[in-house]
C-alpha cells in the first residue's frame, strides 16, 4: 500500500523531474524497505513533492532532447528554447489577433480614408452583370464558382468590338453561337440579305472597323441596332455629348418614335428614379468613394439645376448622365447605358452546349491564328485577330509560338485584332521575356495571370526583336498587347494609332432599359497614369496600316543586319 | 578556481554527495548508504533531498549522469560522476572548510581557561 501511495507521490511530481528520477526513488523505496520505514519515505517524497513545486519553478517543464550525434554530412537538429506557452496564452492570442483582423477589415470597408485602394466588395445577392470583354480576368478568378459561358465571352468580344457594355444586349437576344457569328458575318456585305441578330452585329463590327472613329449608322442594320452602335460608340470613345444626338440619323429617330418603350416618354419622375438608381450604385460600387460623392452630387446638381430636362429620351438621358459624370469623375470607364431592347435579369447561363460550339467555333477558326508564317531573312509572322481563351487554345498558341522558335525577329500582326482574353495576351507574351514581367490590364487589380510564365522552357524568342503592327481597328485586348510591349521597350509598333478601348468596368442592370458601367477595382497603371483608353496606343512608326508589314520587315531586316 | 569559488558555501546535502561521488561513480542508493557511512550515521539523506540536490548538481555541471549500467541489480538505476568541475568545486569547498575548522580550532584553543 504504501508503495502504491509512494508512487502516486512520484507521480505527482512535475514531470520533468519525474521522468528523470522516479524511477530510482522507486528503486530505492524497494531496496530500503527492509531496512527503513516505508513511512519515512513516503513523508520524504511529500516533502519532495512540495518542494519541487513550490522552490523549483526552473524545473517544471521538460528539456528539449539533447541532440543526437549525427554521422557525417548530416546535419543535426536541436531546439534551443523549449519554451512552450500557456494554452490560456494561446487562446487569449487567438481571440485577440481575431479581434484585430476583423476590425481591420470593417475599417478598410468603411472607413472614409482609401490609402490603399483597397475594395472589399459586399456580399451581394443580386449579381452584376459583368460588361465583357472588360470583365474576363474577373470571371476567371470565380470561373470555379459561377463561370460565365465562354461562348457568350465569344459573342460579346469576337462581335462589337467596342462594346463596354454589350452583354446584356447579346444576352437578350436568342443565344447566339460564336461559330454563327463567324460563318454570317460575310452576309453584313450584302444589306439586302436577310439579316439574323448574329448578321446584324457582324455588320456593326465591319462598319466599325471601316470607321472606327466615328459614330456608326449601318445601312443594313435595323434601327435598334443604330442606336445601339451610336451609343456604344460614343460611350467607348470618351466623346459623349448630349447634342450629339442631334446628329442622329432619320431612320434612327423614326425608330425612337416607334419604339414599344418609353424613348420618348421619359418623364421628370422616371429620370428621378434612374438618377437614384444610378448615385446608389455609383456609392455602392465605385472603386473611389470620395470620387463616386461627387459625382453623385454632381448628377443631384445638375438634376437640380434643371439640366436634365430636355432629356426625355432614354437615350439621350444616358448620354447625358455619362457626360455629367464622367466631367465630374475623370473617368471614362464609367458610363450610363440605355438599352432599347429589354436587359435581362440575369446573366445567361452557360451549357455544355454552349461551350462545345465555342470550342468547335475556336477549332474551325484555328484559335484565330490567322497565320503563322517564315518571312525572308527569317523573321517569324504571327497574325492572330483574336486573343481566344487559354483554356481553349493554349495548345494552338504553344503549337504556333514553337513554330517560330527559330526565327531572328518576330512580327505580331494585329492590325485585325479586335480584342480577346488577358490570359492569351499574358501567354503569348511569356515568350518574349526570360523573366516574369508583369502585364498591366486597366480592366482590374492585378491577377495571377498578370505575370508572364517567363521563361518558357525551351523558348529563344525572349531576346529577339519584336515588331507590333497596329491599325485604327486594333482594340482591346490587342492594345492591351500592344500598349504594354511598348512601355516594357520589348516591341516597336508599326502602323496606326489603334482605336482606345479598355472596356474597364463591370455592367450594373438599373432596370429594364437602363444600366451602368462601374469600375470597381482601381488599376493602378505601373506606366503612368493614361492608358489608350478613347485615345488609342501611338505606334512607334507611324505609317499607314497597309504598309506596317513592309515597313516591320524593313526595321527587322535593318536590325538583323547590324 | 575563481569559478569553483562563486558556488562556495556548499550545503551539506551537496557536500556530502559531492564527497561520495568523489571516489568512484554511484547510483542513488549509493550515494545514500555512503553519505551515511561518511557521517557514522549521524547525516542521512531522503530520496526527495538527494535527487533535488543531483538535479541542481547536473544542471550547473558539477555531477554528470552516465546512465544505466547493464548488469546491475536493478535496471532502474543511473549512475552519476563528479565532473572536474565538481571536483574542483569541491576541494575549494574543503579548502573553506580547512581554513574554517582551523580557526575554530585555533579561537577554541584561545577560549580554553588557562590553569593557574
Amino acid at each position: 500500500m504504501f508503495r502504491s501511495l509512494y508512487r502516486c507521490v512520484l507521480r505527482l511530481h512535475p514531470s520533468r523531474f519525474r521522468k528523470r528520477f522516479a524511477d530510482e526513488m522507486l528503486s530505492i523505496f524497494d531496496q530500503g524497505a527492509g531496512k527503513s520505514a516505508p513511512v519515512k519515505l513516503l513523508l520524504d517524497g511529500l516533502v519532495s513533492l512540495v518542494r519541487q513545486w513550490t522552490l523549483r519553478p526552473e524545473f517544471w517543464r521538460d528539456v528539449a532532447p539533447a541532440p543526437q550525434p549525427a554521422p557525417e554530412g548530416i546535419p543535426s537538429f536541436s531546439t534551443l528554447d523549449p519554451f512552450r506557452p500557456r494554452a490560456g496564452a494561446v487562446i487569449h492570442g487567438l481571440v485577440l489577433s481575431t479581434a484585430i483582423f476583423c476590425l481591420t477589415c470593417f475599417a478598410i470597408r468603411y472607413s472614409w480614408i482609401h490609402v490603399l485602394h483597397v475594395h472589399i466588395p459586399e456580399v451581394q445577392f443580386d449579381i452584376p452583370l459583368p460588361i465583357q470583354p472588360s470583365a474576363i480576368s474577373r470571371q476567371h478568378a470565380i470561373s470555379a464558382t459561377s463561370p460565365l459561358p465562354p461562348a457568350e465571352q465569344a459573342q460579346i468580344t469576337l462581335a462589337p468590338p467596342g462594346l463596354p457594355i454589350s452583354m446584356p444586349k447579346q444576352a437578350n437576344r436568342a443565344p447566339i453561337a460564336a461559330q454563327d457569328r463567324i460563318a454570317e458575318s460575310p452576309t453584313a456585305s450584302d444589306p439586302q440579305s436577310q439579316v439574323s441578330p448574329a448578321a446584324r452585329v457582324a455588320t456593326v463590327v465591319t462598319n466599325r472597323t471601316a470607321h472606327p472613329k466615328h459614330r456608326l449608322v449601318p445601312q443594313s442594320a435595323e434601327p435598334s441596332d443604330h442606336r445601339e452602335v451610336s451609343l456604344q460608340a460614343l460611350a467607348g470613345s470618351g466623346l459623349l455629348r448630349a447634342q450629339d444626338q442631334s446628329l442622329m440619323p432619320l431612320a434612327d429617330a423614326g425608330a425612337l418614335a416607334q419604339a414599344p418603350t418609353g424613348d420618348g416618354n421619359l418623364d421628370s419622375a422616371e429620370r428621378r428614379r434612374v438618377l437614384d438608381r444610378a448615385i446608389a450604385n455609383l456609392k455602392k460600387y465605385y472603386f473611389d468613394r470620395d470620387v463616386a460623392e461627387k459625382t453623385s452630387d454632381a448628377l443631384t446638381a445638375h438634376e437640380k439645376d434643371g439640366d436634365d430636362n430636355a432629356a426625355t429620351e432614354g437615350a439621350v438621358f444616358a448620354d447625358l448622365l455619362t457626360m455629367q459624370m464622367q466631367a465630374t469623375s475623370h473617368d471614362m470607364h464609367l458610363i450610363m447605358e440605355y438599352s432599347r431592347d429589354t436587359l435581362p435579369e440575369h446573366p445567361p447561363k452557360q451549357t455544355s452546349a454552349s461551350l462545345a460550339r465555342y470550342r468547335q467555333a475556336m477549332e474551325q477558326e484555328n484559335c484565330m491564328f490567322k497565320k503563322v508564317e517564315i518571312l525572308p531573312h527569317n523573321i517569324g509572322y504571327l497574325k492572330l485577330d483574336f486573343f481566344p481563351d487559354t483554356s481553349v487554345c493554349e495548345s494552338t498558341a504553344t503549337t504556333a509560338m514553337a513554330s517560330l522558335n527559330d526565327v531572328d525577329a518576330i512580327i505580331f500582326d494585329l492590325r485585325d485584332t479586335t480584342g480577346g482574353f488577358p490570359n492569351m495576351v499574358t501567354l503569348i507574351a511569356s515568350y518574349l521575356f526570360d523573366h516574369p514581367e508583369y502585364i498591366y490590364s486597366p480592366r482590374g487589380a492585378p491577377t495571377e495571370e498578370s505575370w508572364t510564365g517567363s521563361p518558357v522552357p525551351g523558348n529563344r524568342l525572349a531576346d529577339k526583336p519584336v515588331y507590333v503592327l497596329i491599325s485604327a481597328s486594333t482594340w482591346s485586348g490587342a492594345e492591351q498587347f500592344s500598349y504594354d510591349l511598348k512601355m516594357l521597350k520589348r516591341a516597336t509598333l508599326v502602323g496606326e494609332t489603334t482605336r482606345g478601348g479598355t472596356h474597364a468596368g463591370v455592367f450594373h442592370r438599373i432596370d429594364d432599359h437602363f444600366g451602368m458601367g462601374i469600375p470597381e477595382e482601381k488599376a493602378i497603371n505601373p506606366f503612368g497614369k493614361t492608358d489608350w483608353e478613347g485615345t488609342g496606343v501611338e505606334p512607334d512608326v507611324k505609317v499607314k496600316a497597309a504598309d506596317a508589314l513592309q515597313m516591320a520587315q524593313q526595321l527587322a531586316t535593318k536590325t538583323l543586319q547590324h | 578556481m575563481d569559478d569553483a569559488a562563486s558556488f562556495l558555501p556548499l550545503s551539506p546535502a551537496t557536500l556530502h554527495i559531492l564527497l561520495t561521488l568523489a571516489a568512484e561513480d554511484l547510483h542513488g542508493y549509493g550515494i545514500m548508504q555512503e553519505v551515511a557511512r561518511q557521517s557514522e550515521g549521524k547525516y542521512k539523506l531522503g530520496p526527495g533531498t538527494l535527487y533535488d540536490n543531483l538535479q541542481k548538481l547536473i544542471q550547473r555541471k558539477f555531477v554528470q549522469e552516465l546512465g544505466r549500467r547493464p548488469g546491475d541489480d536493478d535496471p532502474r538505476r543511473r549512475y552519476y560522476r563528479l565532473t572536474s568541475l565538481g571536483r574542483g568545486v569541491l576541494a575549494a569547498e574543503t579548502d573553506r572548510l580547512t581554513v574554517v575548522v582551523r580557526e575554530a580550532r585555533l579561537r577554541l584553543q584561545v577560549a580554553k581557561p588557562r590553569r593557574a
